[in-house]
C-alpha cells in the first residue's frame, strides 16, 4: 500500500505544482517563482558542496552574472528574454570556471573566503562598468507576456517558465549524479587523494563541478531578472551569496528537493518573522536559523518525522550534548 | 615618497582594526575549529552598550571597561547557549548557527538603538604630529599601540601563564587535555569570552572612524577573514601580521593601482590573500592545513 | 587497601556495548595487567575509568565513588591515564608538557620540585627541556608521557599499550621504570598490553579480556605458566 503510494508521489507533486496557480493568489505565485529561481542557484551550490565537497560563496555573484547577461542581451541587443537564458547559464558557467581555478589548490575555509571576496567585489564591479550595466540605476528588462491562448494570469505564465527552468536543472543534476560523473564527484568529495590515485582527473572534475554549479546559478539569475523585470547592483550584495548558502544548508546540501525547500525558507521565513513583529523580525529569523540547526542538523530534507520529537528534546538536553570533551572525534575544520 | 609613507601609516592604522578582529576569529577557530561569522556583530552590540553607558553619563573609560566585561560575558553566554548545543552537528550546521548569530546581533542592535548613525567617543586625543611631511595622528598611533598591547597581552597569557597553557592545550587536543585534568570545556568557554572582548576592542577602534551603526562591522569582517586566512588560521601572531599587511596593501593599492582605485579596494585583501595562499596554502604562519570548511 | 574497585562496568560507543558488566579490583602497591587481543575492550576499560567514555556501573577509587566525577576531577583525585600513542602535546616543549601535567597541582613550589625530581629520574628529558615534544624519539616520548602523568601526583597510574611502536629494548626499559616506580615510590599501576609475555613478568595480577568480558584472571606468575591460557588467549 505505502510503496504504491510512494510510486505516485512524484506524479502527485507535479500535479500539485501545476495546479498551484488555481489556488494561490498572484502575488504569492510571484514570490514562489522568485524562490524557484533561488532554488536553481542553491541546487548548483548543493552539487558543489554536497556532492563534490567544495565550497563557493560567490554563488550570489554568479547569480548576478546570469541576471546581467539576460538584462544586457535584452536591453542592448533586443533579444527575447527567454532566449537569453541559455547564455545566462553559459556566461556564468565560464566565469565560474575562472572563480574555480583557485579551488585546484585551495579547499574549505580558504576557498570560502576567497570566493566570498569575489561576492563582495561584484556589486562594486557592476558600478564600475556602468556603461554596460547601467550603474546604480540598474536595468529594466522586457517581460515575456503570456500568449492569448493562455487562460491564466501573467504571473501564472512566469511561474510556468520557472517550473520549466527548475525541471531542466533537476534533470541535468540527476543525470550528472547518476552516471560515472556522479561517482567521480563523490569520490572527489570523500577522498580526493585516493580518487586521483584511481585515475580520476582532479583538475577536470573540480572545474567541471564549478562550471555546472555556476551555470545553474546563472540560469537562476537570468530567470530572476525576467521575473523581477528590473535588476540593479543592490540585488546582488554579498549577503545574497550568504542567503544562498543558508538556503542550501537549511534545506539539506545532499538533496535536490532540499535546494528548493531551502529556497522557500530564505524567501519566505524572513517575511513571516517580520509579520510576527516588524521590529524583531531579524531577531526571530536569526533565532530560527540557530534553532533549525539544533533540530535539523542535516537540513530539512534530512529530517525524519519519527525522529523529530527526539531531536527537539535533544536541544534541551544540555548534558553530554557537547563534542568538546573529545568522546566524538571533532569534524570541524578537520586536519 | 611622502605620500607613500603617509599611506603606509594610514594603512597600518586600519590594519590594526582588521588585525584585532582577525585575532578574535583565530582564537576561536584555534580552540573550537569554528569560524564565528557573528564576531563582528557581537562586537558592534558591545560597542553600543559602551555608547549607551557614555550617554547615561558614565565616564568614557569606565563605560568601556564595563562594556568590555559585558562583551566577555556575552562570548561565554553565546558559547553555552548556541555553540555547545550545535557542536556535535556537521560543520555546515555550525556555519549556519554562527550566521544566525550574525543576524541576531545585528537585529538586536537595530531594535534597541535604531539605524541612525551615532557619534562614538574616541579613546585618543584629537591631535597629530608632522614627521617630515607625514602626518601621524594620535588616533592612528593609538590604534597601532592598542594592537601591540593586545599582541603582547595574548603572547604573555598564552606563553607564561597556567591559564594560557591550559587554553593552548585544550585547543591542541581536547582529550589529551582532559587526561591531565584540564576542564577543557571551561577553557573553550573562556576562549570565546576573551575573543568577544578582543572583538569589542576592534569595535572601539572602528567606532570613532566610521559612525556607530548596526552594520558598522560588516565590511571589517571580510578584511578580518582575509587577514586570518593570510596569516594562517591557527596562528594568532599570523592573524595580526596578516591584518597589518591587508591594511597597508589596501591603502597603497587604492592609490597606486589606477584600475582598482577607491571603489574596488575590496578586491585588494582578496588578491593579496590569494597570492599568499597559492604560494603557501596554510597561510604565512599557519602550520596545520585546514581541509574542510 | 583496595585502590580501585569496579563493579558491573559496561560501556560502549553509540548503540553497541563494548564492555559487558566487568568486575575487578586493583590493590594498592601492585602492578595489574589487562591482557587481551585487539578489540577486546581493554582500551575502553581505561577510557571508562578516566571518564572519557560514558559508562554504567560503579567505580570506587580509594573508597570513594567516582562514577559521577568528570575526567578532570578524576585526575585531581589521583587517577592518571597515559593513553595509547603517548598523549603528549606535540607542539609544546618538554617543559610545557610537564607543566600541563601539573595542572591539578596548585602549589608552585611543589611543581618545581616535582619537575626537578623527574628530570633527575629521566636525564634524557632534562637534556631536551626546550625541545618540542613532537621531535622526540618514541621511547623519549613514552618517558615524557610517563613523567607528565607523574606530575599530577597520581595514586594510580594507568598506561595503555606502553610498548606500542617501541623497540624491544626500549620497551624493556619502560617496564623496568614501572617496576622501580612500584617498588620505590609505592605506585600502583594498571597496564593494558598486547605483549603478554613481557607484561606477565612484571605484573602481580592479570586479567584476560575477551569480547568485553574477563575469561581468566589470577596471579601473573600462574598465568605465565598456564599453557592453556598461553595458547588460547595470549597467542604465544
Amino acid at each position: 500500500m505505502s510503496t504504491q503510494l510512494l510510486r505516485f508521489a512524484p506524479a502527485a507533486l507535479v500535479a500539485a505544482l501545476l495546479g498551484l496557480p488555481l489556488f494561490v493568489p498572484d502575488f504569492l505565485l510571484f514570490e514562489i517563482s522568485i524562490a524557484v529561481s533561488y532554488g536553481i542557484a542553491i541546487l548548483g551550490l548543493n552539487l558543489l558542496l554536497g556532492f563534490t565537497g567544495q565550497i563557493c560563496l560567490a554563488q550570489g555573484a554568479l547569480f548576478g552574472v546570469g541576471a546581467y547577461t539576460t538584462a544586457i542581451l535584452n536591453v542592448s541587443f533586443g533579444w527575447d528574454p527567454v532566449a537569453t537564458l541559455p547564455f545566462a547559464a553559459i556566461s556564468a558557467g565560464l566565469i565560474g570556471v575562472i572563480i574555480g581555478l583557485p579551488a585546484l589548490r585551495l579547499q574549505g575555509l580558504q576557498l570560502a573566503i576567497i570566493t566570498f571576496g569575489v561576492a563582495s567585489a561584484f556589486p562594486q564591479l557592476l558600478l564600475k562598468m556602468d556603461t554596460l550595466t547601467g550603474g546604480v540605476t540598474g536595468l529594466a528588462t522586457d517581460q515575456p507576456f503570456a500568449p492569448k491562448w493562455f487562460p491564466g494570469s501573467q504571473e501564472a505564465w512566469l511561474y510556468g517558465l520557472s517550473l520549466i527552468c527548475a525541471a531542466i536543472s533537476i534533470v541535468v543534476v540527476t543525470r550528472l549524479l547518476r552516471g560515472d560523473t556522479g561517482r567521480m564527484m563523490r569520490a572527489l568529495r570523500d577522498n580526493p587523494v585516493i580518487a586521483e590515485a584511481l585515475g580520476v582527473n582532479l583538475t577536470k572534475g573540480r572545474l567541471a563541478a564549478f562550471a555546472v554549479s555556476s551555470a545553474l546559478a546563472g540560469l537562476g539569475g537570468g530567470l530572476f531578472c525576467i521575473l523581477n523585470g528590473f535588476i540593479s547592483p543592490q540585488s546582488f550584495l554579498p549577503m545574497k551569496s550568504i542567503d544562498i548558502l543558508i538556503g542550501g544548508i537549511v534545506g539539506g546540501i545532499t538533496s535536490i528537493a532540499g535546494a528548493f525547500i531551502g529556497a522557500l525558507f530564505v524567501v519566505f521565513v524572513p517575511g513571516f518573522t517580520t509579520d510576527i513583529n516588524p521590529a524583531l523580525g531579524g531577531l526571530i529569523y536569526g533565532l530560527c536559523l540557530i534553532g533549525m540547526m539544533m533540530i535539523a542538523r542535516q537540513g530539512i530534507a534530512g529530517l525524519r518525522m519519527e525522529k523529530l520529537p527526539a531531536a527537539i528534546l535533544g536541544v534541551f538536553k544540555f548534558k553530554s550534548s557537547s563534542r568538546f570533551p573529545g568522546a566524538v572525534p571533532g569534524q570541524l575544520g578537520g586536519e | 615618497m611622502v605620500l607613500f609613507f603617509q599611506l603606509v601609516v594610514d594603512g597600518l592604522a586600519s590594519g590594526a582594526i582588521y588585525a584585532s578582529l582577525a585575532l578574535a576569529l583565530v582564537l576561536i577557530f584555534r580552540a573550537t575549529r569554528i569560524v564565528n561569522f557573528g564576531q563582528g556583530e557581537m562586537a558592534t552590540f558591545s560597542a553600543y552598550c559602551a555608547w549607551q553607558l557614555c550617554e547615561w553619563g558614565v565616564p568614557m573609560m569606565l563605560s568601556f571597561l564595563v562594556a568590555g566585561v559585558l562583551a566577555f560575558l556575552l562570548g561565554i553566554g553565546v558559547f553555552r547557549l548556541v555553540i555547545r548545543p550545535v557542536s556535535t552537528a556537521p560543520v555546515e550546521a555550525v556555519v549556519v548557527a554562527t550566521l544566525g548569530l550574525f543576524v541576531v546581533f545585528q537585529a538586536l542592535s537595530l531594535w534597541l538603538w535604531g539605524s541612525d548613525q551615532r557619534a562614538f567617543p574616541s579613546m585618543f586625543p584629537n591631535v597629530g604630529w608632522d614627521i617630515r611631511g607625514v602626518r601621524l595622528t594620535a588616533s592612528a598611533a593609538g590604534m597601532i599601540a592598542v594592537l601591540i598591547c593586545l599582541a603582547a597581552l595574548t603572547g604573555v597569557v598564552f606563553r607564561f601563564t597556567r591559564l594560557g597553557l591550559a587554553m593552548r592545550a585544550s585547543a591542541y587536543d581536547g582529550e589529551k587535555s582532559l587526561l591531565v585534568g584540564i576542564p577543557v570545556e571551561r577553557m573553550l568557554m573562556l576562549g570565546w569570552g576573551f575573543a568577544a572582548a578582543i572583538g569589542f576592542v576592534a569595535a572601539l577602534l572602528v567606532g570613532p572612524r566610521l559612525f556607530l551603526s548596526p552594520t558598522m562591522m560588516m565590511p571589517i569582517l571580510l578584511y578580518a577573514l582575509a587577514s586570518a586566512t593570510l596569516g594562517g588560521w591557527d596562528s594568532p601572531l599570523g592573524a595580526m601580521i596578516g591584518g597589518l599587511i591587508v591594511g597597508v596593501a589596501e591603502s597603497l593599492g587604492a592609490t597606486f593601482l589606477p584600475f582598482i582605485g577607491a571603489d574596488l579596494r575590496v578586491v585588494i585583501p582578496i588578491l593579496v590573500t590569494l597570492v599568499v595562499l597559492l604560494v603557501r596554502p596554510v597561510g604565512l604562519f599557519g602550520t596545520r592545513t585546514v581541509v574542510k570548511l | 587497601m583496595t585502590m580501585l574497585k569496579i563493579q558491573g562496568l559496561s560501556a560502549g560507543y553509540g548503540a553497541a556495548d563494548v564492555l559487558h558488566s566487568v568486575d575487578f579490583t586493583v590493590e594498592q602497591g601492585t602492578i595489574v595487567a589487562l591482557l587481551g587481543a585487539n578489540g577486546a575492550g581493554k582500551t575502553t576499560i581505561l577510557r571508562a575509568l578516566s571518564g572519557l567514555v560514558p559508562a554504567r556501573g560503579t567505580i570506587h577509587f580509594r573508597g570513594k565513588d567516582v562514577s559521577r566525577c568528570n575526567a578532570a576531577q578524576r585526575v585531581a583525585l589521583g587517577l592518571a591515564h597515559i593513553p595509547q600513542g603517548r598523549g603528549t602535546f606535540g607542539d609544546f616543549t618538554v617543559e610545557e608538557n610537564l607543566a600541563a601535567g601539573a595542572f591539578t597541582v596548585t602549589d608552585r613550589r611543589q611543581i618545581a620540585q616535582d619537575m626537578e625530581r623527574w628530570y633527575a629520574a629521566f636525564p634524557r628529558l632534562a637534556e631536551r627541556r626546550r625541545q618540542q615534544a613532537g621531535s622526540l624519539s618514541g621511547g623519549e616520548q613514552q618517558m615524557l608521557a610517563l613523567a607528565r602523568a607523574l606530575m599530577s601526583r597520581p595514586k594510580l597510574l594507568m598506561c595503555d599499550e606502553p610498548s606500542l611502536g617501541l623497540a624491544p629494548a626500549i620497551t624493556q626499559e619502560i617496564f623496568e621504570i614501572f617496576k622501580t616506580l612500584n617498588r620505590e615510590h609505592d605506585m600502583t599501576l594498571l597496564i593494558v598490553e598486547q605483549n603478554a609475555d613481557l607484561t606477565l613478568q612484571f605484573a602481580d595480577t592479570a586479567y584476560v579480556l575477551e569480547s568485553g568480558s574477563f575469561t581468566v584472571s589470577g596471579a601473573a606468575a600462574e598465568l605465565l605458566g598456564n599453557e592453556a591460557v598461553q595458547q588460547s588467549y595470549l597467542g604465544v
